[in-house]
C-alpha cells in the first residue's frame, strides 16, 4: 500500500497518492470512485480498495489539483478522510505572521487548508492523513520562527496558553529593560547639544564611539529576533514584519557605524550617525511586541471566564454512599449528590430533591430557574438552595460547557469574509511596501534630492538637522522610514481581535456564534423569519377560554372536562386537565370513560353523563348548542379549537385550548421592527391559525401551510429576491431551513448545543436573544469597521509622509524611530478600540430597548418587503 | 525536502536577479556621475530590496512548477 506521496516511475511527470476514501461499502463504489477519478483529465490510473478504503491515484499535478481529486471523489457521494490538526502557535506578532504561517503550512503537499488565528494564537490545518504528518506541519512552522504544539483541551490548554503568553510578556519585558534604557541615553547623547540638555548630559555622550557602544547591544540582544525570524522566514520564501524590523534596524545601524568609523565616506558623515534610530526603532517595536502579548490574551478572556467554570469535583453515590471523585470521571447514569452552595459536576436529570440553580454563566438568565425532579441541570451552573440527586446524562467532552467551550473556540478561531480581505492586504502588503521603498530610494536618488533637497533638513518633530547627509544616505533615511511606518500590524489585528471580542460578548448572554462569518451576515439582516411552532409559541395547546352556560360556572365547566379527560392522553385533553390543576381545582375520577375518535370523549362523572368534544359529536348526540355559536366562531376566527362540554344531554359551557405564544414573543418581534427589520412567520399550520397568531405578535407577513421540507424553498425564494435572511427554528424540523438562511438561529437548545443546526445557538428559550445576537453582531462589525479604518487610515496617511510627499515644502522628512513609535501607535489604538466592545451592553440588558427609537437602530431605508 | 530545495533555488535565482538590479543601479549612477561611496552603497541598497521582492514571489512560481 502505497501512503507516501511519491513520483511515478514510468512518468516522472506523475504522481502516486492514496487518498483515504470513507462511505465505500461495496463493488459498485469502488467502481463509481475509480470512474469519477479516471473522469479527470490529467489522472493517468485510479485504483480503489475496498479493504484498505483508499483510492490509489496516479496524476499529473500539473494539471490536476488535490482538491480537485476530492471534489471528484465528493461529487459522487463519499467523502475523503480528512484529519484536523489544532495548533497553538506561539512567536507570533502580527499580520505577517498568519501569512507565512498560512503560505509555508499551505504549500506542504497534502495541507487541505490551513487558518491561523493571530490573537487566539492558534492554527487550523486540515492535512489528508499520509500525505503530509503532524509532526512535519509543526516542524516547518518551527522553522519559520515560531512554537508549535498541538492544543490541548479544556484546563490544560488554559494553562498552556496562559503560560506561553506569560514567557512572551516576561521575554519581551526582559529586552525592553535593556532596550529603553540605552536607547534613551542614545537619544540624550545624539540630543546633547539641543536645548537645555548641555546643562544635564555630558559632553561625551556625543562622542560617536560611545554611542556606538550603547548602542551595539540593543541591536544585538532585542533587536537580533527580528534578523532571526526574517533569516527564518526568508529560507521558506516568505517575507514578514521581522524583515521590514531588521531592514530597518540593520541599514539605519549600518549607515551610523559607516560614518562613525569612516566619516569621510560620504554618507553623511558625523552628522549622520542615527544610533539614534537603530535603538529608538528597536525599542518602539519591542514596546509595541510588549503591549500586543499583554493586550491579545484579554481577547480571549470569555473563553477563559467558561473554562474557568469547569468543576473540578463530583460527589457521586457508589455502592451506596457518597465519593467525592474528579468531575471528569463521572460516568454516564450515575447518581450525583449536590448541596446547597455546590457547582453542577456534568448535566443530567434530576431525580429526587428540589433547588433553584444560578444559570447565568450558561445561559444568561438573571433569575435563579427552580429544579425539581424530571428537570435538567447544566454542568457548570450554581446550586443555591436546596439538595438533590441526579443522574449524569452528558459527561466529559458531551456536556453542555465542553460543547459551549468548544463553539466559541471554533468560532473565534473562524475568519470573516471581511478579515479574508484583511489578511490578503496585510500578506501583500510587504511585498509591495518593499517594492515602494525600493521606488522612494530610486526617486530620491536619482531626482527628488538633486530637485528638492536643502540643508536645512531636519528630522520631524526633532531639532535634529541633516545639512550634511549626502545623496545615498538621504534617499536611505526615506526608505528605512517608509519600511518601518508601513507595518499593517493593525490591519491583521483589526478584524480577529474584535471577532473575539464579540464571539465571548455573544457567549456571556447565552449566544453562541458557531463561526466568524455568522457574525458578518448577522450584522447586515434585512429579514428575520420565525418558525411558528415551538419558537414563537409554546408548542403545546393551554386552555385560553371557558364560556359557562346560564346557570353554570367557568370553574364548574372546566372541572367537569377535566373529570371526563383525566385519563386522556390526548394533547388537549391534557390542557384541559392542567388547566383545571392550575386553577386548584380537584379534578374527579370518571367512573366510566370512552373516547370517540375525532370527536372527543363520552364519561360518567359523578352520576351525569359527560360529553367533551367537537360540534359533530354534540350535533350526533343531539345536545344544542345554538346558544354558543356565535362565540364559537370568534373563538376559532382566533385560531383557537373549541370542545363543548355538555352534561345529560344539556350543553354546559365551552373550552376553547390553542397553542399560547411565548412569554417573550411579541417583544421581541416589536424591537426587531425598531431595529430596521421585517418579521416573517413560516407554519406548516392552516392560514386561519397562522394569521390569528401573527395579529397577536405583530408579524409582517405570514406563510402559511409550509410543509417542513418547502420551507428551505421560501428562504432560497426570499434570498432569491434580494433579502438577507435569519430562519429562528427549534433546529429539529426546521434543519433544512435554518442551514439555507444567511444565519441559521437554533433556539432554545438547552443542554445539546452541539447537535443543533445553524450558525447561531441560543441557549435560552428566549426570542429576545435574538435581538441581543443581531445587536451583538452589529456591534462586532461596527468594531471590525473602526479598526480597519483606523489601521487603513494610519497607513494611507502616513505612507505618504514617510515617502517624502511633503518635504518639498515642509524640509522635514520622517525619522526611522518616529516611523516606529506611530507604527506601535497604530496597533495599539486598534487593540484599545477592541477592548472597548468589552462595555457593550444590549438593549434588553441595559434598559433601552423600550425607550425610543435609538439612531442606530433607525428602520433601514429600502429594505425589500 | 523538495519544498526546501525549491526555496533554494527561488533564493538563488533572486539573487541573481538581485545582482543583476544592482549592477544596473551601479551602472546608472556611474553614468550620472555619482560619488563611489553613494554608488556602492545604492547598489547594495537597491540589491537587498530587490533580492527580498524576488524572493517570495518567485518561490510560489516554482513551487507550483515543481
Amino acid at each position: 500500500m502505497i501512503d507516501q506521496k511519491q513520483k511515478h516511475v514510468g512518468n516522472p511527470k506523475l504522481t502516486e497518492i492514496a487518498l483515504p476514501v470513507r462511505g465505500m461499502s461495496c463493488a459498485s463504489c469502488v467502481a463509481t470512485v475509480e470512474g469519477a477519478l479516471r473522469g479527470i483529465d490529467g489522472v493517468a490510473s485510479a485504483t480503489a480498495s475496498l479493504t484498505a478504503e483508499k483510492a490509489f491515484v496516479t496524476f499529473d499535478p500539473g494539471k490536476v489539483r488535490l482538491a480537485d481529486l476530492e471534489q471528484a471523489i465528493r461529487d459522487v457521494g463519499y467523502e475523503v478522510g480528512k484529519e484536523v490538526l489544532a495548533l497553538q502557535i506561539g512567536g507570533m506578532s502580527c499580520a505577517s505572521c498568519v501569512t507565512s504561517i498560512e503560505t509555508a503550512v499551505g504549500s506542504l503537499p497534502g495541507v487541505a487548508s490551513v487558518q491561523v488565528n493571530l490573537p487566539a494564537g492558534t492554527a487550523t490545518v486540515t492535512y489528508y492523513p499520509g500525505l503530509v504528518t503532524p509532526a512535519l506541519i509543526k516542524r516547518t512552522i518551527r522553522d519559520l520562527g515560531y512554537q508549535a504544539a498541538e492544543r490541548l483541551e479544556g484546563a490544560a490548554a488554559l494553562d498552556r496558553e496562559r503560560e506561553a503568553r506569560r514567557r512572551e510578556i516576561r521575554r519581551q519585558g526582559r529586552w525592553m529593560l535593556v532596550a529603553w534604557p540605552l536607547a534613551l541615553v542614545v537619544m540624550l547623547g545624539t540630543f546633547q547639544d539641543v536645548w537645555i540638555l548641555p546643562r544635564f548630559v555630558p559632553g561625551v555622550l556625543a562622542n560617536p564611539l560611545i554611542l556606538f557602544a550603547l548602542t551595539t547591544p540593543i541591536v544585538f540582544g532585542p533587536g537580533w529576533q527580528f534578523f532571526i525570524n526574517s533569516y527564518r522566514g526568508l529560507r521558506h520564501g516568505v517575507t514578514d514584519m521581522n524583515l521590514l524590523y531588521a531592514t530597518g534596524i540593520g541599514a539605519a545601524y549600518l549607515i551610523a557605524v559607516i560614518n562613525t568609523f569612516f566619516p569621510h565616506a560620504g554618507f553623511g558623515g558625523p552628522e549622520a550617525t542615527f544610533y539614534e534610530a537603530a535603538a529608538l526603532l528597536t525599542a518602539f517595536i519591542i514596546l509595541g511586541r510588549y503591549l500586543e502579548a499583554l493586550t491579545r490574551g484579554r481577547a480571549s478572556e470569555a473563553i477563559r471566564k467558561l473554562m474557568s467554570l469547569q468543576p473540578k469535583v463530583a460527589r457521586v453515590l457508589r455502592n451506596g454512599a457518597e465519593v467525592e471523585i474528579p468531575a471528569d470521571e463521572v460516568e454516564v447514569d450515575e447518581v450525583v449528590v449536590v448541596r446547597p452552595g455546590e457547582q453542577i459536576p456534568v448535566d443530567g436529570i434530576v431525580l429526587e430533591g428540589y433547588s433553584a440553580v444560578d444559570q447565568s454563566m450558561i445561559t444568561g438568565e438573571s433569575m435563579p430557574v427552580e429544579k425539581r425532579a424530571g428537570d435538567e441541570v447544566i454542568g457548570g451552573t450554581m446550586n443555591k438552595t436546596g439538595a438533590f440527586k441526579f443522574r449524569a446524562t452528558k459527561v466529559g467532552r458531551d456536556t453542555a460547557l465542553a460543547q459551549i467551550i468548544k463553539l466559541v473556540e471554533d468560532a473565534q478561531t473562524s475568519k470573516a469574509p471581511i478579515q479574508r480581505l484583511a489578511d490578503l492586504v496585510a500578506g501583500k502588503f510587504i511585498f509591495w511596501v518593499h517594492v515602494l521603498a525600493l521606488a522612494v530610494f530610486l526617486f530620491w536618488f536619482f531626482i527628488g534630492y538633486a530637485r528638492f533637497f536643502s540643508p536645512e533638513t531636519r528630522l520631524m518633530l526633532t531639532p535634529y538637522t541633516l545639512a550634511g547627509v549626502g545623496v545615498f544616505g538621504f534617499a536611505l533615511l526615506v526608505s528605512v522610514a517608509v519600511l518601518v511606518i508601513s507595518c499593517p500590524c493593525a490591519v491583521g489585528m483589526a478584524t480577529p481581535s474584535a471577532i473575539m471580542a464579540g464571539t465571548g460578548k455573544a457567549a456571556e448572554h447565552g449566544i453562541l456564534f458557531k463561526g466568524a462569518d455568522a457574525i458578518e451576515a448577522a450584522s447586515r439582516l434585512t429579514h428575520i423569519v420565525f418558525d411558528k411552532t415551538g419558537t414563537l409559541t409554546r408548542g403545546e395547546p393551554s386552555v385560553t377560554d371557558v364560556v359557562a352556560a346560564e346557570g353554570w360556572l367557568e370553574d364548574r365547566v372546566l372541572r367537569l372536562g377535566a373529570a371526563a379527560e383525566v385519563n386522556s392522553e390526548h394533547p388537549l385533553g391534557e390542557a384541559i386537565v392542567r388547566a383545571a390543576r392550575g386553577r386548584g381545582l380537584a379534578v374527579d375520577e370518571p367512573e366510566a370513560f370512552s373516547a370517540i375518535p375525532g370527536h372527543g370523549v363520552e364519561a360518567r362523572v359523578g352520576g351525569r353523563m359527560v360529553l367533551l368534544g367537537n360540534r359533530r359529536l354534540m350535533r350526533d348526540r343531539g345536545v344544542d348548542i345554538t346558544a354558543f355559536r356565535g362565540q364559537a366562531e370568534r373563538l376559532e376566527e382566533d385560531g383557537k379549537t373549541v370542545m363543548f362540554v355538555a352534561a345529560d344531554g344539556q350543553v354546559a359551557g365551552l373550552i376553547a385550548v390553542a397553542d399560547t405564544l411565548k412569554e417573550h414573543s411579541a417583544e421581541a418581534v416589536h424591537i426587531l421592527h425598531r431595529l430596521g427589520l421585517r418579521v416573517v412567520m413560516i407554519t406548516g399550520d392552516n392560514r386561519r391559525t397562522a394569521e390569528a397568531i401573527a395579529r397577536q405578535v405583530g408579524i409582517d407577513r405570514v406563510l402559511a401551510e409550509v410543509l417542513p421540507q418547502d420551507k428551505a424553498l421560501e428562504v432560497k425564494g426570499m434570498q432569491m429576491r434580494g433579502m438577507r435572511v435569519a430562519m429562528v427554528g427549534d433546529g429539529i424540523n426546521d434543519a433544512p431551513a435554518l442551514a439555507q438562511a444567511d444565519v441559521g438561529m437554533a433556539i432554545g437548545s438547552g443542554t445539546d448545543v452541539a447537535k443543533e443546526t445553524g450558525h447561531v445557538v441560543l441557549i435560552k428559550d428566549d426570542l429576545r436573544d435574538v435581538v441581543t445576537a443581531i445587536e451583538v453582531a452589529k456591534a462586532t462589525m461596527r468594531k471590525v469597521k473602526q479598526n480597519l479604518f483606523w489601521a487603513f487610515v494610519y497607513n494611507t496617511v502616513t505612507i505618504p509622509i514617510a515617502a517624502g510627499l511633503l518635504y518639498p515644502w515642509s524640509r522635514q522628512v520622517v525619522s526611522p524611530e518616529i516611523a516606529a513609535f506611530l507604527m506601535a501607535i497604530s496597533s495599539l489604538t486598534v487593540t484599545l478600540n477592541t477592548t472597548l466592545l468589552k462595555r457593550f451592553v444590549p438593549s434588553l440588558r441595559g434598559g433601552r430597548a423600550l425607550a425610543g427609537i435609538r439612531r442606530e437602530l433607525a428602520p433601514l431605508v429600502g429594505v425589500p418587503h | 525536502m523538495r519544498q526546501s530545495s525549491t526555496v533554494r533555488l527561488a533564493g538563488l535565482l533572486g539573487m541573481g536577479i538581485a545582482l543583476a538590479a544592482a549592477a544596473a543601479f551601479y551602472g546608472a549612477a556611474t553614468v550620472a556621475g555619482y560619488a563611489p561611496v553613494a554608488r556602492y552603497g545604492g547598489a547594495l541598497w537597491v540589491g537587498l530590496l530587490a533580492w527580498i521582492i524576488t524572493m517570495p514571489v518567485l518561490a510560489p512560481l516554482l513551487r507550483r512548477r515543481a
